[in-house]
C-alpha cells in the first residue's frame, strides 16, 4: 500500500512538471500563434457562486468569439482558467500563475475585489492589462494603471440609491451595514453623503448599524430601528444575511421599505426572504428586460440557447463584457504586447457590452447607467434606468 | 571529512552551519536570477509559512500548548508594518471613506524598525492575552486562543480610521532594506536587500533562534512541561512562567510573519486572517511532525510548493493517452487525499520529534553501507533457508 501510494504520488509530481513545461510564448514584437485570455476567479471556496455566474458569461463569450483578428491575421484565443478559491494569498499566487506560467496576454476577473486588490500589483509588475468584471471597491483601479472593469464603482451605486430613495420622498433613513464587507462599508457611506446633500438634512440618517458576516439574528438592530423613526432601511451587504434581515423585520412588525445594492441580486435572497423580500428596491448592472444595447439581445438569446431559459445574473453579462472588451483592446491596438493593449484600453469610449455602453474614465473605471429593480411577485422585476452623472 | 571528526564536536557544528547557511545565500542568488517571479513568488511565501510554523511548533508542539491564535498575531503584524511603512500619500488615496488619524497618516519609518514594531507589539498583545488565558488547558485554550484571534480580527475590521475597516489596504511598498541606510549619505545604495533576501534572513535567524532556544535550557523546561506539568513543577520549573514565554515569543515571530506576508502581497484586509489563515499553519505543522523544527521547515516549503503543483488538475490534463477535463477545486481534493494518505500511514508527520543534526547528516554513508551490508546478510540467510527446505 504504501508503494502505491507513493507511486501515485511521484506519477502527480511527474505530470505536474510536465504540464508545467507547456508553451509560454508572451514575446512581444512578433503576433503569437494564438491568445491567451487569463480567467482569475473564485471556483472554489466561500465566493464560488459568484465566480461561477462570470466563468458562464466569459465562456459564453469565448463561444461566440473564439477568434481575434490582428493586422488581418486571424488568431485563436485559448482561456486559461485560475482559481483563486476566494483567498488573497492564494489569488495572488493564482495571478502569478496566469502571467508568468500561462502567458496571459490579458486577463479578466475577478468577483470580489479583495482577489482583484491582490493581483493588480502583480499585473503591473508584469504589463498584463486586466479587466475586473464586477470588482466594485474603487481601490482595484486607483493607482493601478494595468486595471480596468466594466462595472461601475461603490460610490457611483451609493449615491444612484440616495438619489432614488429621495425621489421617492423618503425624509428619515436607517442604514444596517455589514461591517466586514468592504463593499456594503463603501454603499453606505456614499449612500449616507448623497442622501444629505439631497436633503439639506443633517439628521437624515437616524441611525447606523452594524452587523458581521455569518450573523443570524438582527433583533438588536432592527428594534433600534423601530424606535428610531426611519421611513426606509438602507442595508447593502450580502443576500443571506439580508435575507434574514428582512425576515425578521416582517416579522417585529416592521414594514419599512429596504433599499440596497446589487449583491441581493440571487434567488436565495427570494427563498430565504420569501414574502418579506416583496417591494425591495436595490441597483443593478443590468436587465434583460430593459434591452441596453444591440449586444444585449444577443447575449440574451445565446445565454438562452446555451443554458436553458434563465434569466442571466447582472454579473454573468459582466463577465461577457470582459471578455468582449478584452478582445476588442487587442484588436484595436494591433498588437498582443501589454502595454500597447493597457493604452487602447484606457481610450475605450462607448464600447458596446451586453450591460449597457462602457466609456473607462481616467482611473480605469467603467462610467455607465445603472438599472433600478425590485421585488414582485417573487420575482427580481425591472423598475427603472438610471443615466451616469 | 577525517579532519572534520577529529575537530571538536560543538566547533565543527558550528563551522558546518556556517557554510549551509552560506550555500543557502548562493543558492538564494542563484534563484533570484534564474527563477521566474512565479517560482520565486512560491519559494518567498515557503520562507514566510516557515517562520509562522516554527513559531506554532514553539506552543504546539514544545509546551503542547494547543493554541489557535496565530491568525489574529498575524494581523497584528502585519497592519503595523503595513501602516508604518506605507507613503502618506498612499494612505490618503486609501482611506478614501473616513480620513485616517492624523499621527498616523504622517508616519514613515523604513522596513526593518516597522517590521520589528510589528512583532513587538504582537508580542505584548501575545502577552495580554496569554496572561488571563494560560491558565486554561487543552480544548478550553483553543477556543480560548481562537476567540481572542477573532476579536482581534473584529476590532480592525471597526476602526476605520486606523485600519481602513474593511476596506482593507493596498499599495504597500515592496520590502526593500539598505543594509547601510543607518551610516552617512555617501554610503547608502550599496546593498539594498530585495524582498527574497529580507525574507530569507528573516528565515534563517528565526531558525537559529529556535534551534538555540529548543537546545537550551528553556527548551528542556518546555518538554518537560509538556510531557507532565506536575512532574515539571515539581523538579521546580515556573511553570506559567515558561508556557506565558513560549506564547509571547510565538506571537512576537508570528507579528514579524504576517508582516512579510503582507508585504508579499502587498494588500491586506481583515478578511485574511479568519481561522482558515491559521488552518493553514496548523497543517503544516501537523505534516511536519508536531514537535520537530526539522519537520515544521520542510512542510512549509513542501506543502506551499505541492499546492501550487497541483494546480495543473484544476485545468483540463492529460494522463497518458486519456484526456482529463478540468474542474474548478480538484486540485483540493486531490490535496486533501495525500493529507488523508499521510495521516493515516505516517501520523508522526515527516519528522515526528526526531530533528536534523549534522552528526546524523555525516553519518548518512555509514548508515547506508550498513543497510546494505544488512539487506546482503538478511538476503543470505533466506537463501539458506531455502536450502534448507
Amino acid at each position: 500500500m504504501k508503494k502505491i501510494s507513493l507511486m501515485l504520488v511521484l506519477v502527480m509530481i511527474l505530470s505536474a512538471f510536465m504540464a508545467g513545461c507547456g508553451d509560454s510564448g508572451a514575446d512581444s514584437g512578433a503576433l503569437p500563434e494564438k491568445i491567451i485570455v487569463g480567467v482569475f476567479e473564485p471556483l472554489t471556496g466561500a465566493n464560488a457562486g459568484g465566480g461561477e455566474l462570470e466563468l458562464q458569461g466569459i465562456e459564453l463569450a469565448h463561444e461566440m468569439f473564439p477568434t481575434v483578428t490582428i493586422d488581418g491575421t486571424e488568431i485563436p484565443v485559448e482561456l486559461a482558467i485560475a482559481d483563486n478559491k476566494s483567498d488573497k494569498t492564494e489569488a495572488s499566487n493564482a495571478a502569478r500563475n496566469l502571467v508568468d506560467s500561462k502567458g496571459a496576454h490579458i486577463v479578466v476577473g475577478s468577483w470580489g475585489s479583495g482577489f482583484s486588490m491582490a493581483a493588480g500589483p502583480i499585473f503591473e509588475d508584469s504589463e498584463v492589462p486586466a479587466i475586473g468584471t464586477s470588482c466594485t471597491n474603487p481601490l482595484v483601479t486607483k493607482g493601478m494603471p494595468y486595471y480596468f472593469r466594466v462595472c461601475f464603482i461603490d460610490p457611483f451605486q451609493g449615491t444612484v440609491m440616495a438619489k432614488y430613495a429621495f425621489d421617492e420622498g423618503f425624509k428619515k433613513i436607517a442604514v444596517v451595514q455589514e461591517v466586514s464587507n468592504d463593499y456594503a462599508v463603501s454603499l453606505a457611506a456614499f449612500f449616507k453623503d448623497a442622501f444629505t446633500e439631497l436633503t439639506g438634512d443633517d439628521n437624515c440618517i437616524v441611525s447606523t448599524l452594524n452587523y458581521n458576516t455569518n450573523d443570524q439574528d438582527f433583533s438588536a438592530q432592527l428594534t433600534d430601528i423601530k424606535n428610531s423613526g426611519a421611513e426606509a432601511i438602507f442595508a447593502p451587504g450580502n443576500f443571506t444575511e439580508t435575507a434574514l434581515l428582512m425576515k425578521q423585520a416582517r416579522e417585529l412588525g416592521i414594514d419599512l421599505q429596504f433599499l440596497g445594492g446589487d449583491t441581493w441580486e440571487t434567488p436565495p435572497l427570494l427563498e430565504i426572504a420569501g414574502d418579506a423580500a416583496e417591494g425591495a428596491v436595490y441597483s443593478s448592472f443590468y436587465d434583460p428586460a430593459a434591452p441596453l444595447t444591440e449586444m444585449t439581445a444577443t447575449f440574451l438569446d445565446a445565454y438562452a440557447a446555451k443554458y436553458g431559459d434563465e434569466q442571466p445574473a447582472g454579473v454573468t453579462a459582466c463577465g461577457f463584457d470582459a471578455y468582449l472588451l478584452a478582445l476588442d483592446a487587442i484588436q484595436r491596438a494591433g498588437s498582443a504586447d501589454g502595454p500597447a493593449i493597457r493604452d487602447t484600453l484606457a481610450e475605450t469610449k462607448d464600447f458596446e457590452g451586453a450591460a449597457g455602453f462602457v466609456t473607462l474614465d481616467e482611473n480605469g473605471d467603467a462610467i455607465k447607467p445603472a438599472v433600478i429593480k425590485t421585488v414582485k411577485d417573487g420575482q427580481f422585476v425591472y423598475k427603472s434606468f438610471v443615466e451616469p452623472f | 571529512m577525517n579532519a572534520l571528526r577529529t575537530m571538536n564536536h560543538d566547533r565543527r557544528n558550528q563551522i558546518l552551519t556556517a557554510l549551509a547557511i552560506v550555500l543557502v545565500a548562493v543558492l538564494l542568488v542563484i534563484a533570484n536570477m534564474t527563477l521566474s517571479k512565479y517560482h520565486l513568488r512560491l519559494l518567498n511565501l515557503g520562507g514566510i509559512y516557515v517562520i509562522l510554523s516554527l513559531s506554532m511548533i514553539l506552543i504546539n508542539g514544545f509546551v503542547g500548548l494547543f493554541s489557535l491564535g496565530h491568525a489574529g498575531f498575524m494581523a497584528i503584524g502585519a497592519y503595523t508594518c503595513a501602516l508604518l511603512t506605507m507613503e502618506p500619500a498612499e494612505k490618503a488615496v486609501n482611506f478614501y471613506l473616513k480620513p485616517i488619524v492624523p499621527w498616523l497618516g504622517e508616519m514613515h519609518m523604513g522596513f526593518l524598525p516597522a517590521m520589528l514594531i510589528g512583532g513587538i507589539l504582537a508580542a505584548i498583545i501575545g502577552f495580554l492575552i496569554g496572561w488571563p488565558v494560560l491558565r486554561l488547558n487543552d480544548d478550553y485554550l483553543a477556543i480560548a486562543t481562537l476567540g481572542f484571534a477573532e476579536i482581534i480580527r473584529i476590532v480592525l475590521t471597526n476602526l476605520q480610521t486606523i485600519t481602513n475597516g474593511s476596506l482593507g489596504l493596498k499599495g504597500l511598498p515592496k520590502m526593500e532594506i539598505d543594509v547601510f541606510g543607518l551610516l552617512p549619505e555617501s554610503m547608502h545604495g550599496i546593498l539594498v536587500l530585495n524582498l527574497s533576501a529580507c525574507i530569507w534572513i528573516a528565515v534563517i535567524i528565526t531558525i537559529l533562534f529556535f534551534v538555540r532556544l529548543i537546545r537550551g535550557s528553556y527548551g528542556k523546561a518546555f518538554k518537560a512541561i509538556r510531557e507532565d506539568e506536575i512532574a515539571a513543577e515539581a523538579m521546580g520549573i515556573d511553570v506559567f512562567h515558561h508556557k506565558l514565554l513560549a506564547f509571547v515569543i510565538a506571537s512576537f515571530f508570528a507579528g514579524i510573519g504576517g508582516a512579510l506576508l503582507g508585504n508579499i502581497m502587498q494588500t491586506i484586509d481583515p478578511l485574511m486572517f479568519r481561522f482558515l489563515m491559521t488552518y493553514n499553519v496548523v497543517l503544516i505543522v501537523v505534516i511536519g511532525g508536531i514537535g520537530s523544527l526539522t519537520g515544521g521547515v520542510l512542510a512549509a516549503i513542501i506543502v506551499t510548493i505541492f499546492m501550487e503543483l497541483l494546480r495543473f488538475l484544476d485545468a483540463s490534463w492529460m494522463l497518458g493517452p486519456v484526456q482529463v477535463p478540468g474542474t474548478a477545486g480538484v486540485r483540493m481534493v486531490v490535496f486533501s487525499i495525500i493529507l488523508m494518505v499521510m495521516v493515516i500511514f505516517k501520523p508522526q508527520g515527516i519528522m515526528g520529534r526526531r530533528e536534523f543534526s549534522w552528526d546524523w547528516f555525516l553519518s548518512i554513508p555509514t548508515q547506508i553501507k550498513e543497510f546494505s551490508l544488512n539487506r546482503s546478510k538478511k538476503e543470505a540467510s533466506a537463501d539458506s533457508k531455502k536450502g534448507c527446505e
